[in-house]
C-alpha cells in the first residue's frame, strides 16, 4: 500500500506552508524592528526560533521514518 | 457504538471526591491573595516563567482533553497528536509582536485593544464576538467533561422513591455548579496556583496510565508491533477521511487554532500577563510549546493508542466498537487498579475543571472590561474612591461568572449532535475564530489596516462564512484540497481555510480601496442632502446583514457585495480614524514606542544585574522604592526606572513580589525602602532577603 498521502505529503505540507508562515513571521518582527539583533538576549530568542522549527520537524521525521521502515 | 455505566469502583469514588475536596481547598488557600480586579484577572503581573509553564499545562491539556485525543489517537493512531506539535509557526509573531503589545498598551482585554486601534465600534463587534467565542468554549469544556463522567455514574438511581435518570445534561449541570464555586470565590491567583499542582499531577496520571498499559500488553516492542502501520503515522492522511484528515485539521488547527489559541485565547493571554515581564512571557510560551505541548500529547492520546493495541491483541479485552469519546475511561480501568483508576479519573476531571475555570474568569474580564466599565462610564456612575470602585468591580466579576457558567452549560446544546468532541470542536474552532484572528493579526502587522477594514472584516467575513455553511458545495468545495464532503457535517475543518480566505480578502480589499471611500464620503458630505443619503445606506447595509443572517432572500449571493462595499463608506462618513494616532505603539512597527508609553519616561537600555536586598519600613506615600546609589548603578538603573522586587525564595515563583519604580537613593548598600503598602501587596516578610531586578 502507497502510505505517501499520509506520510511525506502532509510532511511537506505542513512544513512547507507552514513554513511560509514561519518565516514570515522571522522577516517581519526583524524588518520592522521588533526583535533587535544588536541585543545579546533577542539574538538568542532568534536562535531558538530556529531550532525549535527544526525540533519539530525532526521529531515528525523520525516518527514517520520509524513507522515506515 | 458501545457506550458504558457504573465504571470504577466506591474507592474510586473516595479518592475522587478526596481530591477534588483537596484541590478545592488549594485554591481556596491561594484566594486570599486576591486584592483587587487586577489580582483577581492577572494575578497582579508578578510570576516566574516556571510557574506560568506549568500552571499552563492543566489549561492546554485540559482544553484538548483527555477524552477527545483519546478518541482519536483509537481512531487514527499518533496522529492524534498533531494539534499538539503545530503552534510554532506563529511563535515570532506571538513573542515579538502580539505579546510585548498588549502588555505595554496595558490593555486589559482583546476588544480594548480593537478600541484603542480602531475604533469603539471595532470593540463593541469584537466584544460580541469574543463573547460568543469564550461561552462557546465553556460549553466544549462542559460535554468534554460530561462525556468523561458519564462511564462511572450508573444509569439512574433513586431518591425518595424516585427514579432519576442520569443524562448528559443532567451531569453538566451538577459539574458546572461544583466548576464556579472556586473560581467565583478565587479569581486568577487561586486558579493559577490550582492548575500549578495540577499540572503536575496530569503529568504524572498520564504518563503513568501510559507506563501501566504498555507493560499490560506485554512491554514496549510488542505495543509497537500491535499498532497497525497507518496508527504508528505521525501525520493524518492527506485529504481522508472527512471526519480526520491533515489537511483540514491543518487550517483549522494549526493555522486558525494556533492563532486564536496565542492571540485571542483571553484566558491563556491572561497567564501570560502575570508573568513579571515580558520576557518571561516568551520563556513560558517557548517552553510550553517545545517541550510541555509534545509530552502532553502522549498525556492525551495514549489511552486511544492503547487502546487500540488491546483492541488488535485481544477484541473481547476492549471492543473496537467501543465508543471513541469513553476510550479513556475504559482503558484506565482496564490497565489500573481500584484507587488508582480513581486519581487517575480525578486528575483528568480537574484538569477540565481548570480549563473552564480559566475560561470562566477570562469571560468574566471581557465582560467587566468592556461591557460593564463603559456601561458605568456612560451612566457617569461617581465612586468615593478606587477602593469602592475595585470593590465594585469585583462583586460584578463574581456575579458575572455565575451568569456565564449557566451560558456555558446552555451553549453545551449546540455542541451534543456531534458525534464526537474533537469534532464539534473543529467545527466550533473552523466556525467562530476566523474574523476574530484575521483582525487581530492584520491589526497587528499591517500598519495600513484601517478601522473600515476591520468592521468590514467582522461584518462582511460573516456573512460571508454564513453563506459558506449554507451552500458549501458552492463556496467551500473550491477550497476543499480533495476533501470529500459529508452531507451531515460539510467540512468540518477545512471550512477554516474558506473563512480565513474570505475574511483576509474582505480586510485586504476594503484597505487598499480606502483612497475610493473616501472619495466617495468627500462627495457625500458636499450634498446638501448627506445626512438623507447615509441613512439610506446605513438601512440598506443593515437590511442586506439582516436578510442574510435569516437566510429568506433568495438574493442572499449578492447582500454581501452591499456590506462589502457600503459598510466601509458608512465608517468612513461616521468615523474618524487617523493612521499615525491609532497605530502608535499598537503595531509592530513600534513596539519600542509602546515600551516607552509604558514606562512613562524615557528608556534606559543599559545593562544590569540583580541586586540583594533587606526591606526597611519607610513612610513615604509615593509608589516608589529607595535603594543606594552603589545598588543602582549595580542595577544599571536610574531614577524613574520601572523595579521588580521580589523574595529571594525562587520557588516562590514571584507570589511575592511588587512592581514600582526607583525613587530617589540614599546611602545604605543592600537596603531597601518601602511604604506600608508595598510591603502588605508584595506579602514580604521582614526577615527574608529580596531580590531587585531592573524592569526596563
Amino acid at each position: 500500500m502507497d502510505y505517501f498521502s499520509h506520510s511525506w505529503l502532509p510532511y511537506m505540507y505542513l512544513y512547507g506552508i507552514g513554513g511560509i508562515f514561519f518565516f514570515s513571521g522571522v522577516y517581519i518582527v526583524w524588518k520592522t524592528g521588533a526583535i533587535d539583533l544588536n541585543q545579546p538576549h533577542h539574538r538568542t530568542w532568534m536562535k531558538v526560533f530556529f531550532l525549535g522549527y527544526a525540533w519539530f520537524m525532526i521529531v515528525h521525521g523520525l516518527f514517520t521514518i520509524l513507522a515506515l521502515q | 457504538m458501545e457506550n458504558f455505566h457504573n465504571i470504577g469502583t466506591s474507592t474510586d469514588w473516595i479518592v475522587m471526591v478526596t481530591y477534588f475536596l483537596a484541590i478545592m481547598l488549594f485554591g481556596t488557600y491561594f484566594g486570599r491573595y486576591t486584592k483587587n480586579t487586577s489580582d483577581f484577572f492577572f494575578g497582579g503581573r508578578r510570576f516566574s516563567w516556571w510557574l506560568i509553564t506549568m500552571s499552563i499545562v492543566a489549561t492546554g491539556v485540559g482544553s484538548h482533553s483527555f477524552v477527545k485525543y483519546s478518541a482519536k489517537g483509537f481512531e487514527h493512531g499518533f496522529s492524534s497528536s498533531m494539534t499538539y506539535l503545530n503552534d510554532w509557526f506563529f511563535i515570532p509573531f506571538f513573542m515579538f509582536g502580539w505579546l510585548p503589545i498588549i502588555v505595554y498598551s496595558k490593555v486589559r482585554s482583546i476588544p480594548e485593544y480593537f478600541e484603542k486601534r480602531f475604533n469603539p465600534s471595532a470593540r463593541f463587534l469584537a466584544t460580541i464576538l469574543l463573547l460568543f467565542y469564550m461561552i462557546g468554549y465553556i460549553g466544549i469544556g462542559f460535554l468534554t467533561l460530561g462525556k468523561a463522567v458519564i462511564p462511572l455514574l450508573p444509569e439512574s438511581f433513586y431518591i425518595f422513591g424516585n427514579i432519576i435518570e442520569i443524562t448528559l445534561m443532567r451531569a453538566i449541570i451538577v459539574i458546572a455548579i461544583i466548576t464556579g464555586i472556586y473560581i467565583t470565590f478565587g479569581g486568577q491567583t487561586a486558579v493559577i496556583f490550582t492548575d500549578l499542582l495540577q499540572g503536575f499531577i496530569l503529568l504524572f496520571a498520564g504518563f503513568l496510565l501510559f507506563i501501566l498499559g504498555i507493560s499490560y500488553v506485554g512491554g514496549g516492542q510488542e505495543f509497537w508491533d500491535l499498532l497497525p502501520l497507518s496508527w504508528k503515522l505521525p501525520l493524518a492522511d492527506f485529504n481522508k477521511p472527512s471526519s480526520f484528515n491533515f489537511v483540514g485539521i491543518f487550517w483549522q488547527d494549526a493555522v486558525a487554532g494556533s492563532i486564536g489559541f496565542l492571540f485571542m485565547n483571553q484566558g491563556l493571554l491572561m497567564r501570560f500577563m502575570a508573568c513579571k515581564s515580558v520576557n518571561e512571557g516568551r520563556k513560558a510560551a517557548t517552553i510550553n510549546i517545545l517541550f510541555v505541548l509534545p509530552l502532553s500529547a502522549i498525556v492525551v492520546g495514549n489511552a486511544g493508542w492503547l487502546g487500540k493495541a488491546m483492541s488488535v491483541m485481544d477484541p473481547s479485552i476492549v471492543s473496537p466498537s467501543t465508543s471513541p469519546d469513553e476510550i479513556f475511561v475504559v482503558v484506565a480501568s482496564i490497565v489500573t487498579s481500584p484507587g488508582i483508576f480513581g486519581f487517575i479519573m480525578a486528575a483528568l476531571t480537574a484538569a477540565l475543571m481548570s480549563t473552564v475555570d480559566t475560561l470562566i474568569n477570562a469571560t468574566a474580564a471581557i465582560f467587566v472590561n468592556d461591557v460593564y466599565r463603559p456601561i458605568m462610564k456612560y451612566a457617569k456612575k461617581v465612586y468615593t474612591d478606587d477602593k469602592q470602585k475595585d470593590k465594585e468591580e469585583l462583586f460584578a466579576a463574581r456575579i458575572t461568572s455565575m451568569v456565564i457558567t449557566a451560558a456555558g452549560v446552555l451553549s453545551v446544546l449546540a455542541f451534543i449532535q456531534f458525534p464526537t468532541v474533537y469534532e464539534a470542536h473543529g467545527y466550533f474552532h473552523s466556525t467562530l475564530t476566523p474574523p476574530l484572528v484575521v483582525a487581530i493579526f492584520m491589526g497587528v502587522f499591517w500598519k495600513k489596516f484601517t478601522a473600515a477594514g476591520v468592521i468590514t472584516t467582522f461584518l462582511g467575513g460573516v456573512v460571508l462564512m454564513i453563506l459558506g455553511a449554507r451552500f458549501p458545495e458552492v463556496f467551500i468545495s473550491p477550497f476543499d484540497h480533495g476533501i470529500e464532503m459529508n452531507p451531515d457535517r460539510p467540512y468540518s475543518y477545512i471550512r477554516a481555510f474558506y473563512n480565513l480566505i474570505v475574511c483576509v480578502g474582505v480586510g485586504v480589499f476594503v484597505t487598499m480601496t480606502t483612497f475610493i471611500q473616501h472619495y466617495i464620503v468627500s462627495v457625500i458630505k458636499k450634498n446638501n442632502n448627506s445626512s438623507t443619503i447615509m441613512l439610506i445606506v446605513s438601512l440598506i447595509a443593515s437590511i442586506s446583514f439582516l436578510l442574510v443572517i435569516v437566510g429568506s432572500s433568495s438574493f442572499q449571493f449578492i447582500f454581501p457585495i452591499f456590506i462589502i462595499v457600503l459598510v466601509p463608506i458608512i465608517v468612513t462618513y461616521y468615523g474618524k480614524y487617523d493612521e499615525e494616532l491609532s497605530t502608535k505603539g499598537l503595531t509592530v512597527y513600534s513596539i519600542n514606542e509602546a515600551k516607552q508609553g509604558f514606562k512613562g519616561s524615557k528608556l534606559n537600555e543599559k545593562y544590569g544585574e540583580k541586586v540583594e536586598v533587606k526591606l526597611q519600613l519607610s513612610n513615604h506615600n509615593e509608589d516608589e522604592i529607595m535603594c543606594s546609589k552603589n545598588d543602582l548603578l549595580k542595577l544599571g538603573a536610574a531614577v524613574g526606572d520601572l523595579v521588580y522586587l521580589s523574595d529571594k525564595r525562587k520557588w516562590l515563583g514571584g507570589l511575592k513580589s511588587i512592581h514600582s519604580r526607583f525613587g530617589k537613593s540614599h546611602n545604605e548598600d543592600g537596603i531597601v525602602y518601602l511604604n506600608k503598602d508595598q510591603i502588605d501587596h508584595g506579602l514580604f516578610e521582614n526577615d527574608k532577603m529580596l531580590i531587585a531586578e531592573k524592569e526596563m
